[in-house]
């Protein structure tokens, strides 16, 4: 055991320090679409997305739902005069109209220092409960992530728990299959309030590739009402961890008002 | 390297049907529907492996079944006329691992003829559980769809009168998605993206499979080097995904540093998938013909990385089996005969951990595999232990193949994409061995767009033996022999 221990302290200190300070994705790394330019569009271009995130609202202007958008990149392939992918990990919105290609990055920096205060007067204890209505698998794999040393997501005082009767946040992935509904409901009900529901994953967020099947509910918010949205297929864990302190503002404001 | 399975299948002489032509590998047989059973038990005496049943459309209507014999791929195909009812439901008595596909195949394509809500097999119902074990204190666990940890959804109820489980029994399908009927109408190009979707963990192996059965369908051959980045990312995802089982089976013992330890690893091979790929787990890459791009990270580098990462990972198995509190635990626990797994017919580190040395780069090779030596990796013993050393040796032997494939990256340049005709039609298998296990997957063409597609996911296959997985092991061992299945769910569902 004492040889554990000193492996342990041999690997040294490799958390990252969001939100405090910013992380930087990889070179190349697609954490969302966006457009760059809007205007003039041809109806030919909807017909690029395998989801229909892509959408010509009046006077030919197009709108990219990241909601919907899977991050497959036929888009920019086809137009990159009109689509970019850009490298960066915080995507979550409190709305599903922000995610109509909002620009939320701007203000960034002041955010980034909001959600660590938020979190703080939660008096870093936020408990975090996880469903799985129907996702591929791979969000599980990145929320897991988040308790690992890389990310460590308990020095922000958030803390995984068994039980729905103890959580203040529910992430719920996948786009809510038939069977997985009632659970999905029971679940909800049984927290205690105040409440935060996280949609994690383009799936949960819209139902993205299966909403047109007939298998689901094509999102979380057709069943429960969803206070963040983190799009992403499947969302980086620092990505979650955005939306995480996005709903304890969720959870302070409740306790405020 | 797989010459003598070949010389060996020969053997195999059947007597029912007549040969139909169809691309190596595969041997096509064309039965009628009422001789499909009799063919098939002809080839579970050679013994054969049991692979699935299924509907195709191409090029007519017709009752699928496939099975894996000696380094071969057997198809029977028994073509449906008009309203003829889907024979199919006696596979199963005799052949265990006929079960699951078969209900499967029954309640999907004769919606209503069943009853009993609780007991189908593809629309669970988390309350109705179907109690069998009667006796004074036996009491049923329903373990899911909603688990406690993060996991994804899947049921087991479990009968136990308190340590020792008599009867256990896996639901899957709690999330079934409907992937395989999404990716009809599509694009080749634009369906390997809801492939990549079907179990996001495996998403290079499904994609590999996928782009393999359109390429062989239409007779396209992928440029070597796209074959060898292929490789490289199976073999990543292979590594993230044993790292990911072994993460999980410290955590089950309390094993918190170990646990740390191998998610550093698995996220390091996360980190470096997203610096050759852009995306964490390897998507957008591999494509019908060929892969998109070249990684997007220097070789050099890349190499660096996997030396520091094979140096961490040499010192921490050595503690891992070092550590007697671990291995416990693990030796004895979740014990699968080979015979059993055999029927079931179980594929994946999960067979190798019995004794078989099932593996579809090694049977079948396809792609770089063809080019490159194998070594299987087996154990005999059969428990949850065997499992992990199995992926033990694998992480060392997948190390080994990224280097011999970057290295031939490195020194030579050439094509990465082989255009696909246009609008053409055809059908065939793709496989690959995903980390879970053999992967196959049937594709239809039609005019240049998927037709049906057929998923036998190794996750199913390999849940059916879960139920009998618990001959001496008691309630508190099973978080232990879940792990060391290493499945998903998704891919199950689908």
């Amino acid at each position: 055991m004492l040889e554990w221990i000193q492996r342990g302290l041999w690997q040294g200190r490799i958390t990252t320090r969001y939100p405090r300070v910013a992380e930087s994705p990889p070179n190349g790394y697609c954490g969302r679409i966006e457009v760059r330019q809007d205007s003039g569009a041809s109806p030919a271009l909807a017909e690029l997305c395998p989801t229909g995130a892509i959408t010509l609202a009046e006077r030919d202007r197009v709108i990219l739902d990241r909601g919907r958008c899977i991050l497959c990149g036929e888009c920019v392939r086809a137009a990159p005069e009109r689509f970019a992918a850009r490298s960066v990990y915080e995507t979550a919105a409190r709305t599903r109209g922000a995610l109509l290609d909002g620009s939320l990055e701007e203000e960034l920096p002041a955010i980034r220092r909001t959600l660590g205060q938020q979190a703080a007067s939660l008096r870093r204890s936020i408990h975090v409960r996880h469903i799985d209505c129907g996702s591929d698998g791979s969000e599980e794999w990145e929320i897991q992530a988040l308790w690992n040393p890389y990310y460590d997501i308990q020095r922000l005082g958030f803390f995984l728990t068994a039980a729905p009767r103890h959580a203040d946040v529910l992430l719920v992935s996948g786009a809510v299959t038939a069977p997985m509904r009632a659970p999905l409901e029971r679940t909800w009900d049984v927290m205690p309030d105040p409440k935060a529901l996280v949609a994690i994953g383009s799936e949960a967020c819209s139902g993205a590739l299966t909403a047109s099947g007939g298998h689901t509910a094509g999102g979380v918010d057709q069943v429960l009402p969803v206070d963040v949205y983190v799009p992403g297929s499947p969302p980086a864990p620092i990505a979650i961890m955005h939306g995480l302190l996005l709903a304890t503002g969720v959870l302070t404001e409740a306790i405020v008002t | 390297m797989s010459v003598a399975p070949h010389k060996a299948a020969n053997a195999f002489a059947p007597t029912i049907g007549t040969p139909e032509p169809g691309p190596p590998p595969e041997r096509r047989r064309r039965v009628t529907p009422l001789d499909l059973e009799q063919a098939a038990l002809e080839l579970k005496n050679a013994r054969a492996r049991f692979i699935s049943v299924f509907l195709a459309d191409t090029p007519e209507p017709a009752l699928m079944g496939a099975f894996a014999l000696r380094g071969e791929l057997v198809v029977l195909r028994a073509p449906l006329r008009g309203e003829e009812p889907v024979l199919c439901g006696e596979l199963g008595d005799w052949w265990p691992a006929a079960r699951w596909p078969e209900q499967e195949l029954l309640e999907r394509n004769t919606p209503g003829s069943l009853d009993e809500a609780g007991a189908l097999l593809t629309a669970p119902d988390a309350d109705r559980l179907g109690r069998q074990v009667r006796g004074l204190d036996v009491f049923s666990i329903p373990y899911g769809p909603v688990r406690s940890g993060i996991f994804e959804a899947i049921q087991f109820h479990i009968e136990t009168g308190g340590e020792d489980v008599p009867r256990l029994h896996t639901r899957p399908f709690f999330k079934h998605r409907g992937m395989e009927a999404r990716m009809s109408g599509l694009s080749p190009q634009v369906a390997v993206h809801v492939a990549e979707r079907v179990a996001g963990i495996a998403s290079s192996a499904y994609a590999s499979a996928f782009s393999q059965a359109v390429e062989r369908a239409l007779g396209v051959n992928p440029p070597p080097r796209a074959e060898r980045w292929r490789a490289v990312y199976a073999e990543l995802e292979r590594m993230a995904c044993h790292l990911d089982v072994i993460a999980k089976e410290a955590e089950t013992t309390a094993l918190y540093v170990g646990q740390a330890r191998f998610q550093i690893l698995k996220e390091q091979v996360m980190r470096l998938r997203a610096r050759l790929t852009g995306n964490r787990f390897g998507r957008g890459v591999i494509v019908p013909g060929g892969v998109r791009q070249d990684g997007t990270m220097d070789l050099d580098e890349a190499t660096a990385v996997l030396d520091r990462l094979e140096r961490a990972l040499r010192r921490d198995r050595r503690m891992f089996v070092g550590t007697a509190s671990m291995t416990d635990r693990l030796i004895g626990a979740g014990w699968l005969e080979r015979t059993l797994v055999e029927e079931f017919g179980g594929v994946g580190p999960l067979a190798r951990g019995s004794g078989l040395s099932i593996d579809a780069r090694h049977e079948r090779p396809y792609g770089e595999y063809a080019r490159l030596g194998l070594r299987v990796i087996t154990e005999r013993a059969g428990d949850a232990m065997a499992r992990v050393n199995v992926r033990f040796g694998e992480l060392f032997e997948s190390l080994r193949i990224l280097r011999q494939a970057i290295d031939h990256l490195r020194r030579r340049d050439g094509e990465l994409l082989t255009a696909l005709p246009e609008g053409a039609s055809g059908a065939a298998f793709g496989w690959v061995e995903a980390p879970q296990g053999e992967l196959i997957m049937w594709v239809e063409l039609r005019d240049g767009l998927i037709g049906r597609v057929h998923i036998a996911s190794p996750s199913l296959r390999n849940w059916a033996l879960f139920d009998h997985a618990f001959p001496k092991d008691v309630l508190t061992d099973f978080a232990f022999i879940e792990h060391s299945f290493g499945l998903t769910p998704a891919g199950a569902d689908r």
